[in-house]
């Protein structure tokens, strides 16, 4: 074979190694675009995503009594507090995750926190001075506060407003 | 990376695998792009299966819901829209894939001997993708949904003595109704599972005794070349094209195998003016109506879907290459082609005056087809050897027709 | 096998697919007209108050047309099904996919809403759906040329928006399919070429 003819092979390989690149990179963008609207279909749809605010009378809520809301699928707790509870969650600072009363709570007298406990995910029950996690007994204040037990932090609380006097929309601060 | 192959091969024969089924396969390098068409088909396979799993995520197999859950995937799915289309277009994109595929097989007689075992396997994969396409299509719970899987389910009246209790029991009810609807979807989350095993059975048959070409006569070494990569990117770029012209549908015209009336929710109560089944079923459905009677019309559809087995023993002819060296063969290939798409007109619209007997016409030509090849072949056989053939095609024809010779 | 005669072809359909662009100010007025006319008897139970924000409304102008409705609640007629029947002795069949689900589509009731007509008895009756139970809602049987011009017009227009209504993802389908479809001309010239590159090797 002349020197010549194996040039010519040499360049003709790396011609083709190159469109063969780039053939197999384009090809490769594509599947992974590919599996964007397979992806994209599993997150809420539209209609879920409309669901993501609900309206809450508060009304019909006693002094010392606590309701609780679903809001997209999630307990969400309603204390309507006494003044002796308010006074006592002033003066605490709470357990390990310490934040005043005050920054949780937008109206003294309501108390509006999601219903989970942030240790794994079960729904604390209702005692006198705040909740017991049936699972691994977490314990919260009437602040939603983590007093005791392995969960992490306090209550999460969700974003609302009031609209009216006695009405809040939780999914929108 | 050798490293862990080399482990791997200790244990499982992956790089024997790889070089027997692809690198080193030897594939006859005259094969044209009518033999990508198996490859297209297990593309598709694989559309309907990602496609349908996420439509199963949104769909409610439910009589009261699945119509308005196909309309919630349709419009707040995220891209459900996409996802319906590409399944329902992917559907009939299947069957032209197949089609296509046994015309092939049929025009170059890819189906004698020794590929016997893998055209019944291409047989019995027909069957399964017709059960599961006739049950998906009850499952968006339209008018034609209703009314076709009502016609259908009815066929089996024709089964004699226990027709009526068949029916009831294929229905779960008196009429088609919920249990029908949830079984259905049930069925049809199954069988594209049992085609995928099916197609791996085609596939170790097909690797047996490899693929035929367009030459008819087995090639020397020097005419096989190895699959990959020469196949893998013809097959590709065929992909390509094909991928294009379902895309063209999906996105541009995604309505085109929706029937309108399937835009109704089911009404058991009223029958849509009229009913017709889906495009690749059309043939057969004209096959149905041409017959009086309703045994005689389901056994005669029956059959013409179930004929095309018997065909390694009906062309008895042994002059390789299919149409290619056999006029006759070739004339009575296309006329077939052609009856078949005037079935599937007569089909499409209802049967009356002329119509009727076209379709009843067509019909006779479908079977006479069937029926004279045994004749015919072995008579064109005679002739086309008198006339003369290329000296490889007529040397195994001769070759053949003295060990059959012997064997008697 | 002529590959540029394909490809001519594949480009052919690629630009004549999907032309017909909505004409918003159109679907508006339909809009309007389903709402304040259709919706009264007929439901469009598939489309949402918040779906006009869609269209191109305001989010004013779609709080005036749902009144005391909520924004996620769907289209529901304003009669009950029980006082329809008693009424029409049929419930008013759903509109949001009407448009596809007769052949004709908008053409279909474009026609049916113009179709309607006085006959020798003096009775309303209907061109194109004979012994339809519906009223002549915009009374196109007694009106007058120019009168006629008019319900013309509104009827051409909820026509279009029903149109929109049954496929409302029409416009985002076309402009991805633009793409995609580039995007795979591209990929099968690359693979041709890679193709022929690659059975070079044979010769
Ligand atoms: C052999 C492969 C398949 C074929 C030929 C096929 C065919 C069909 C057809 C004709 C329809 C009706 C389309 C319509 O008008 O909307 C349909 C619907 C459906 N299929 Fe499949 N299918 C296949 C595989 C699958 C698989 C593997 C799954 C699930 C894992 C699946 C899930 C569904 C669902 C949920 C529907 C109803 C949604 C709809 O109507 O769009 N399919 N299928
Ligand atoms: S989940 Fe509440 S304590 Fe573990």
């Amino acid at each position: 074979m002349s020197e010549e003819n194996t040039i010519k092979d040499g360049a003709n390989l790396s011609r083709r190694e190159f469109l063969g690149t780039v053939t197999a990179g384009v090809a490769a963008a594509g599947v992974a675009a590919a599996c964007v609207p397979f992806v994209s279909s599993m997150n809420p749809s539209s209609d879920v995503l409309a669901k993501a605010t609900t309206e809450i009378d508060l009304s019909g809520i006693a002094p010392g009594e606590e309701k609780t809301f679903p809001w997209q699928g999630k307990p969400v707790f309603v204390v309507h507090r006494t003044p002796e509870e308010i006074a006592a969650m002033a003066a605490s600072k709470g357990g390990k995750d310490p934040e005043p009363d005050a920054k949780r709570v937008q109206k003294p007298e309501w108390l509006v926190v999601i219903g989970i406990c942030t240790h794994l995910g079960c729904v604390p029950n209702k005692t006198e001075s705040g909740w017991l996690c049936p699972c691994h007994g977490s314990v919260y204040d009437n602040s939603g506060r983590i007093i005791s037990g392995p969960a992490p932090r306090n209550l999460d609380l969700p974003p609302y407003h009031f609209v009216a006097e006695n009405k809040i929309l939780i999914g929108k601060a | 990376m050798n490293k862990i192959i080399a482990w791997v091969d200790q244990r499982f024969p992956l790089t024997f695998f790889i070089k027997h089924e692809l690198t080193d396969y030897p594939t006859p390098r005259n094969l044209s792009y009518w033999w990508g068409f198996g490859f297209l088909a297990g593309f598709v396979l694989v559309i309907q299966i990602v496609t349908g799993i996420f439509l199963a995520m949104h769909y409610k197999p439910d009589s009261n819901l699945a119509f308005d859950s196909v309309q919630h995937i349709m419009r707040e799915v995220n891209y459900g829209w996409l996802i319906r289309y590409l399944h329902s277009t992917g559907a009939s994109a299947f069957f032209a894939v197949i089609y296509t595929h046994m015309a092939r097989t049929l025009y170059y007689g890819s189906y004698r001997r020794p590929r016997e075992l893998l055209w019944w396997t291409g047989q019995g994969l027909l069957l399964l993708m017709m059960a599961t396409a006739f049950m998906g299509y009850l499952l968006p719970w339209g008018q034609m949904s209703y009314w076709g899987a009502t016609v259908i389910t009815n066929l089996f009246k024709a089964t004699p003595v226990y027709g009526d209790q068949i029916v009831t029991w294929l229905r779960g009810g008196f009429a088609v109704d919920d249990p029908t609807l949830t079984r259905f979807f049930s069925l049809h989350y199954l069988f594209p599972f049992l085609i995928f095993a099916a197609v791996a059975i085609h596939l170790v048959a097909l690797h047996t005794v490899r693929s035929s070409n367009p030459s008819g006569i087995n090639l020397a070494d020097k005419d096989n070349i190895p699959f990959h990569p020469y196949f893998t990117i013809k097959d590709l770029f065929g992909l390509g094209i094909f991928m294009i012209v379902y895309l063209l549908i999906v996105f541009f015209k995604p309505d085109l195998f929706i029937d309108a009336a399937n835009n109704i929710p089911a009404n058991p109560m009223q029958t849509p003016a009229d009913i017709v089944p889906e495009w690749y079923f059309l043939p057969f459905y004209a096959i149905l109506r041409s017959v009086p009677d309703l045994a005689g019309g389901v056994v005669a559809m029956a059959i013409s879907v179930l004929i095309f087995a018997a065909m390694p023993y009906l062309d008895r002819s042994r002059v390789t290459g299919g149409a290619r060296y056999r006029p006759i063969y070739r004339a009575m290939f296309y006329i077939f082609v052609i009856d078949i798409f005037v079935l599937g007109y007569v089909g499409a619209h209802p049967p009356a005056g002329t119509l009727k007997m076209v379709g009843e016409v067509c019909t006779a030509i479908y079977f006479l087809t069937f029926l004279l090849l045994p004749f015919v072949s072995r008579w064109e056989e005679k002739f086309v050897l008198a006339r003369g053939l290329p000296p490889a095609v007529e040397a195994m024809a001769r070759k053949e027709i003295a060990e059959a010779e012997g064997n008697v | 096998m002529s590959n540029n005669k394909l490809f001519g072809l594949i480009f052919c359909l690629m630009f004549s697919a999907g032309s017909a662009q909505a004409d918003e100010a159109q679907l508006k007025r339909g809009a309007h007209v389903a709402v304040e006319v259709c919706n009264t008897c007929h439901s469009l139970k598939y489309l949402k108050y918040s779906d006009f924000l869609k269209l191109g409304f305001s989010k004013a102008e779609v709080d005036a047309m749902r009144g005391t409705k909520g924004m996620a609640d769907p289209l529901i007629s304003q009669m009950a099904p029980a006082d329809e029947l008693a009424m029409f002795s049929t419930v008013p069949p759903d509109l949001s996919l009407m448009a596809k689900a007769r052949d004709g589509g908008a053409n279909y009731i474009y026609a049916m809403i113009t179709g309607f007509y006085t006959d020798a008895k003096g009775q309303t009756a209907n061109h194109v759906f004979p012994g339809i139970k519906m009223p002549d809602v915009f009374m196109i049987a007694q009106a007058d040329a120019a009168g006629r011009q008019g319900i013309e017009q509104k009827a051409r227009d909820v026509s279009a928006f029903l149109e929109w209504a049954s496929d409302p993802q029409a416009e985002e389908r076309k402009t991805l399919g633009r793409y995609v479809i580039g995007y795979f001309v591209f990929l099968t010239v690359l693979l041709y070429f890679l193709k022929k590159k690659i059975w070079k090797r044979l010769d």
